[in-house]
């Protein structure tokens, strides 16, 4: 083969390479915008394809998740748009959480999400499975509001607790005998993911009590405020009927 | 965030934070991060004293807020515009109370239930 003609094959061999390798370097930078842009739509939980609700509607304008892919909750997963989080269902994690505040956590919003939608406690057992083990406490979650005779004379199976309307731990330390806070009119048979939610309540700042906690507002008060109090917070969770 | 920083923001910018708090509370309370909602309320008194302090009391520009998309944003602007704007106000609190998803649903009928009781005096 002519020199010139290997000279000629060399630079086109080099062009070649170099024609790939500039390729190669738009293809990252590409691979890299887009995985940026997945962040920032991400960051901002939109979704451009997700519906809206059609304007004239009371929620007009805001995101539907019509349409889905068939699968109810990951359909009620991340969801809305906007700069702001709207109402959006968190990520549920996939393997059971390492500690007991964060399992409940992720349990008393599977449930409320459950509740919400009308998903049974089954449906998140199937997809995540370290769910399975209180599906009986989701699933009591979504029980109607009863009479305090109801709730005082039905049975603890699973998925219930026994709670005290007056709290025990504080009656307790505040000197109250043991057969008054452990008396029958002081026990109630409560689903337990709304026991849980019993206790978020107390521990809550809350404007009805001057922004302290109503745990913190009942210290010191006596049986009859505490019992009062403790209603209150039976049907602030929808447990006892108004 | 200080109150010498808040003094130096606008309403607007007070009302953004305003939302964004309730939406970190939003956040905090759905996985019940007790402590974390807490604190935010420490926030969100310093940014509703500000407006308040602010010449024909500014939280009425939170009013706005009363139909935001977060059910924690509105729960928390009808809360603190009580006085300015009743009517507005308890209705949303109402339509909180009935859609009955906590604990949203729980504060706001509490707080519909001490207004008609009369021991909740807004201010």
């Amino acid at each position: 083969m002519p020199a010139e003609d290997l000279e000629l094959q060399r630079a086109l061999a080099l062009r070649a390479v170099a024609g790939g390798l500039l390729r190669l370097r738009w293809l990252a930078a590409a691979t890299r915008f887009e995985l940026a842009m997945h962040r920032h739509m991400r960051a901002l939980k939109y979704n451009p394809d997700q519906p809206r609700v059609p304007r004239g509607n009371p929620d007009g304008g805001q995101w539907t998740d019509a349409g889905g892919n068939g699968n109810p909750i990951a359909q009620r997963r991340v969801r809305l748009a906007g700069d702001v989080p709207t109402n959006d269902p968190p990520e549920v994690p996939k393997e059971r959480p390492k500690t007991s505040g964060e399992r409940v956590g992720w349990l008393k919003a599977a449930a409320r999400m459950a509740a919400e939608h009308g998903i049974a406690a089954v449906e998140f057992a199937k997809i995540y499975p370290w769910m399975a083990y209180y599906a009986a406490g989701m699933q009591s979650y979504n029980d109607s509001p009863r009479t305090l005779e109801e709730l005082q004379t039905q049975a603890a199976g699973p998925g219930y607790d026994v709670h005290h309307i007056v709290e025990q731990g504080q009656a307790r330390d505040e000197g109250y005998p043991r057969e008054a806070i452990d008396g029958p009119d002081n026990l109630v048979v409560v689903p337990r993911i709304k026991h849980w939610e019993i206790n978020q309540w107390y521990q809550t700042r809350n404007p009805e009590f001057g922004w302290q906690t109503p745990r913190e507002y009942l210290d010191g008060r006596n049986w009859t405020v505490k019992r009062s109090v403790g209603l209150e917070a039976l049907r602030t969770v929808g447990v006892l009927k108004p | 965030m200080t109150t010498a920083i808040l003094k130096n923001m606008s309403v607007v910018d007070l009302v953004g934070r305003f939302a964004d708090i309730a939406v970190r509370q939003y956040e905090a309370a759905l996985i019940g991060k007790v402590a974390v909602y807490n604190a935010l309320i420490d926030q969100m008194l310093a940014v509703t004293d500000e407006l308040r302090s602010r010449p024909e009391d500014q939280r009425s520009a939170l009013v706005p807020l009363l139909v935001h998309p977060n059910r924690q944003v509105r729960l928390m602007a009808a809360e603190f515009t009580l006085t300015l704007a009743p009517t507005a106000s308890r209705q949303t609190l109402q339509e909180l109370s009935d859609a009955k998803i906590y604990p949203q649903s729980a504060y706001a009928m509490g707080t519909l239930r001490a207004l008609e009781r009369g021991d909740r005096k807004p201010t």
